[in-house]
């Protein structure tokens, strides 16, 4: 028999405004959601949409210039009629809150123990000692280590992924009725990340609350949520269970978030193209009042949709969606499955290659300072990486954080001069250093990165950015670069028009799909991108991936992939390398990469990635804590310390060898387990 | 005088002794001038000393409510009065405060010239205005660092946080707040007091205090270089071990850059 669901929360017809200057911005227009306890309800949606504010008018947390309608009802109650004194005895005790980037959120000059300590003597009836017991006991909970001593540190000496345990050690503090958590693992390392999920999954057996999970991540709301709703540009547009949302989306938002999401290849090594959703998030400073916000986007759009405001249709079984033609959305709406075949192996020639190529930062130094020497020993970034990227080919980096993967491209650029090894461009020895080398040189290697804002000229038109680089690397005269330029801006799918825009008049999308045009435009062979889709929303970083296959096909040019997210990566890559603390890992082309044998590292990153599939059974293996810092030489295998199929002193002693995986690939694994080990399956 | 020698020199050996601790006899008076020194800095210390007592807490207190309540009304007076007072030069502070309160009010004395005999101590009143004069100054400055680092805090995810976690506003500022906004804001302080006995200098000569910054335009006046040698050095070195004073106070009121 089921219990009786214990609705906790109650949202109905929310809409938050901000009264600016510039005019009223809309975040929340319509949302309505209920989250019952011991339930997980996911809130997902792009930015913009109107997540976090939600999740923060529940807290009764708003600047005074938000104007609020509808009602939150929390246990029947409604927030915005308590005052201040009854809304604070139910912050951080009935209600509580985790947030995104657990850096910013603790005061850094408090000890944590005491920032958790404050909660529990301000809401619960404990004496001193027993406050502490409670603190310790919570440390403990969340899975940190060393608990009695831990609440001693600062927030800074303790690692992002320990960060966010203690802020859930400290929403956990008072045995909260609602817990919500709002992108709490973004930014984190995947493995990071995994190992918080774990931990949230297992609150929801422990503790009786009901927990709102916001996340722009399909993959993670699949893992953690019992319950989704789905947030456009405001309103609640599609609300059901998880395994109905991913198996069936009723939704033409939602379906095609899903099919934004890059999946895995195929047995053959074809995969099949991303769809992409057009366009951009209906702006929140227009009215809304008779026309579906989606309808811009939506490939479904007639008439009716443009002119009338459609109405929430609920389903028998429980489910709501907010759209008329919600019967006629299945997996086809965003254009028929394309199957891009893999190009055939080997047959390419070379075009970048990278020997030995070795970097460390600082130097061997004595450093004097006021109470005596200091010694610095330099930290290893990179050792003797090998790899070669080959023609109209992709070649995937992946890694966590300090793992070395942006040292790499940076080194591969020359943008910092590698210590030793060399890089060839067509078996031709480049300078280390980008000063060095000529501008054919130069031009051949391009890079973008991560953060599209920081690479592009504020102050300077996008048409001056892209017609310098357009006579400066392509050496092409006055009309042509204007061309040109028109040419490439179409490329990447903008209007030219853009051209005469400032930077800070793009969206972050619109921004990085200008930082590759302007890569392209130097004509380059290799192209470095470096996290260049990770800050981007699915449906934006759809259309930049599609629009780097396309280029791809057509040009031939040649990509060294470096991303965090092994989704994308094997999206994208013909060859994986797998690198940690400096040290190739795994080397090979993406499918013998993918699957078994795989190196324990690859295996680890492999089953901590989020699946937007419900029904995947999440792999239970972890590894907790973060890549070493590399100022010791290693012993013996760089991944010891944190090797779940570690050997014993073997491991310790003697460096791993680099061994041939036997499939006649090319496929290598650095690791002392044999590799017919290596092919069975460890759980 | 040792005139027959080499400037350089001569310039070593004015060096080693100041090292010691001698700085030597002015040319012009023929008097000692660790004496002079000696004399006047205890009157220095004592106006920077009443000046800071009386500025830094009103400041910092009037600073931290502004930053709290921003756009309040008394905010708005502080800004605006403090915006005034520091485009407005000391000298002119000084020579205003002199018209009202001497020469029109005649409650105060308009100099702080000395009789033979007398001390700072036996006529106290004459503090009141280069005090007045030098507060002025500091209090809108102070005040202006404490509202934006509050500012800045109060935005911050940690008090966010903080609040979130529904403990009682009071404490939000005692303990999250203060701390972080107060560190940065003390660092600056500290560290600006140099530019603290420019204005000293100014206003010990508006209203002919016996003090080093006297002095020293003295000193200029006169064109005795060994004065004003020894009077710039002696102030030089105030100025560097406060800086180095707040740098360690710095050090220890933020755990992040302690050395363990
Ligand atoms: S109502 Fe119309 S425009 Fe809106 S999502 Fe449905 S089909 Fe698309
Ligand atoms: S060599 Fe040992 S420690 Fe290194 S990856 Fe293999 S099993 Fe793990």
């Amino acid at each position: 028999m089921k219990k009786e669901r214990e609705v906790l929360l109650s949202v109905a017809g929310l809409s938050v405004s901000f009264f600016t200057p510039r005019g009223t911005i809309r975040a929340v227009r319509d949302a309505s959601f209920e989250v019952a306890r011991g339930e997980v309800l996911g809130i997902v949606g792009e930015s913009g949409c109107g997540k976090s504010t939600a999740a923060f008018a529940i807290m009764g947390y708003l600047p005074k210039t938000a104007e609020i309608e509808g009602s939150i009802l929390f246990e029947g109650k409604s927030i915005s009629d308590l005052d201040a004194n009854e809304l604070r005895s139910l912050r951080g005790n009935r209600i509580a809150m985790v947030y995104q980037d657990p850096t910013t959120s603790l005061n850094p000059s408090m000890k944590i123990g005491l920032q958790v300590a404050e909660v529990v003597l301000e809401h619960m009836d404990l004496s001193s000692s027993q406050t502490s017991d409670r603190v310790i006991e919570l440390f403990e909970s969340v899975g940190l280590a060393d608990p009695d001593e831990i609440g001693n540190r600062y927030p800074h000496e303790l690692s992002g992924g320990m960060q966010q345990r203690v802020m859930i050690a400290m929403a956990l503090a008072c045995d909260p009725d609602l817990l919500i958590m709002d992108e709490p693992t973004t930014g984190l390392d995947v493995t990071t990340e995994a190992t918080i999920l774990d931990l949230v999954a297992s609150l929801k057996e422990r503790v009786n609350a009901g927990i709102l999970y916001v996340s722009h991540n399909l993959g993670v709301i699949a893992r953690v949520a019992d319950r989704v709703s789905v947030m456009y540009a405001g309103q609640t547009v599609e609300q059901s269970t998880v395994y109905e949302l991913f198996d069936s989306p009723q939704h033409p938002y939602t379906a095609g978030l899903l099919s934004c999401v890059p999946k895995p290849p195929q047995e053959g090594g074809e995969t099949t193209r991303l769809r992409r959703i057009p366009g951009f998030v209906f702006s929140s400073q227009e009215s809304n009042d008779d026309l579906c916000l989606f309808s811009d986007r939506c490939p479904l759009a007639n008439e009716k949709c443009m002119t009338q405001s459609p109405s929430v249709i609920s389903s028998p079984h429980g489910s709501e969606v907010r759209c008329i033609r919600s019967h006629d959305v299945d997996s086809d709406i965003w254009g028929e499955v394309e199957q891009i075949l893999g190009v055939p192996q080997s047959q390419s020639e070379t075009v970048l290659m990278a020997e030995q190529l070795t970097h460390e930062y600082g130097k061997h130094q004595k450093k004097y300072v006021l109470f005596g020497p200091e010694t610095s020993t330099p930290v290893r970034a990179l050792n003797e990486v090998d790899f070669d990227v080959k023609k109209g080919r992709t070649l995937g980096i992946v890694g966590e954080s300090g793992s070395g993967k942006s040292t790499l491209a940076r080194a591969a650029v020359g943008l910092i001069e590698a210590r030793s090894g060399t890089i060839k461009l067509h078996n031709e020895s480049l300078a280390n250093k980008v000063e060095n080398r000529s501008q054919d040189e130069r031009s051949a290697i391009q890079m973008v990165f991560q953060n599209p804002t920081a690479s592009l000229n504020p102050k300077l038109r996008i048409r001056n950015t892209i017609l310098r680089s357009l006579r400066r690397f392509a050496g092409l005269g006055r009309d042509e670069s204007q061309l040109r330029a028109e040419e490439l801006m179409l490329a990447v799918g903008l209007d030219p028009s853009y051209l005469d825009r400032l930077p800070s008049e793009l969206s972050g999308g619109e921004q990085q799909r200008v930082a590759i045009a302007g890569a392209f435009s130097a004509n380059p062979e290799v192209v470095v991108a470096d996290e260049a889709v990770s800050s981007l929303d699915v449906s934006v970083q759809a259309q930049v991936l599609n629009l780097l296959e396309d280029r791809q096909k057509e040009l031939g040019n040649s990509y060294l992939f470096i991303s965090h997210d092994l989704g994308v990566v094997r999206y994208l890559s013909d060859e994986i390398m797998v690198i940690y603390a400096g040290y190739v890992a795994e080397y090979g082309p993406s499918s013998s990469v993918l699957s078994l044998p795989s190196h324990p590292y690859t295996e680890a990153l492999l089953s901590a990635a989020p699946v937007p599939d419900p029904t995947v059974e999440s792999n239970s293996l972890r590894l907790e804590g973060a890549v070493p810092t590399m100022r010791e030489r290693f012993q013996g295998c760089f991944f010891a310390s944190r090797c779940p199929r570690k050997l014993g002193s073997i491991c310790d002693d003697s460096p791993p060898p680099s061994q041939d995986a036997g499939e006649g690939n090319g496929h290598v694994i650095s690791c002392h387990i044999p590799v017919k080990e290596l092919s069975a399956v460890q759980s | 005088m040792g005139l027959d020698r080499h400037p350089v020199e001569r310039y070593i050996s004015w060096i080693g002794n100041a090292v010691q601790g001698d700085l030597g006899v002015s040319p012009r008076s023929g008097a000692s001038i660790n004496e002079m020194i000696g004399r006047r800095l205890p009157n220095s210390a004592l106006l920077a000393f009443i000046a800071f007592v009386v500025a830094v807490p009103t400041s910092l207190a009037a600073g931290i409510f502004a930053g709290i309540y921003p756009d309040s009304r008394l905010d708005r007076f502080l800004s605006i009065g403090s915006l005034l007072t520091i485009s407005v030069p000391e000298f002119i502070i000084g020579v205003i405060l002199m018209l009202v309160f001497s020469s029109k009010l005649g409650w105060l004395p308009s100099s702080t010239i000395m009789l033979p005999g007398e001390t700072i101590m036996s006529k106290p009143e004459v503090l009141v205005l280069p005090i007045l004069t030098i507060t002025g100054a500091l209090f809108a400055y102070i005040l202006r660092m404490a509202r934006a680092n509050v500012m800045e805090v109060m935005e911050s995810n940690y008090v966010r946080t903080a609040v979130l976690k529904g403990i009682p506003m009071r404490q939000v500022v005692m303990k999250h707040v203060l701390p972080n906004a107060l560190i940065p804001t003390i660092t600056v302080i500290a560290n600006n007091v140099g530019w603290m006995f420019g204005g000293l200098i100014v206003v010990e000569f508006v209203f002919a205090y016996p003090g080093v910054g006297s002095l020293l335009i003295m000193a200029i006046d006169t064109r005795d270089m060994r004065l004003l040698q020894s009077t710039a050095m002696v102030i030089a070195s105030v100025y560097a071990f406060s800086n180095l004073a707040a740098d360690l106070a710095y050090g220890l009121l933020n755990p992040r850059i302690r050395y363990g």
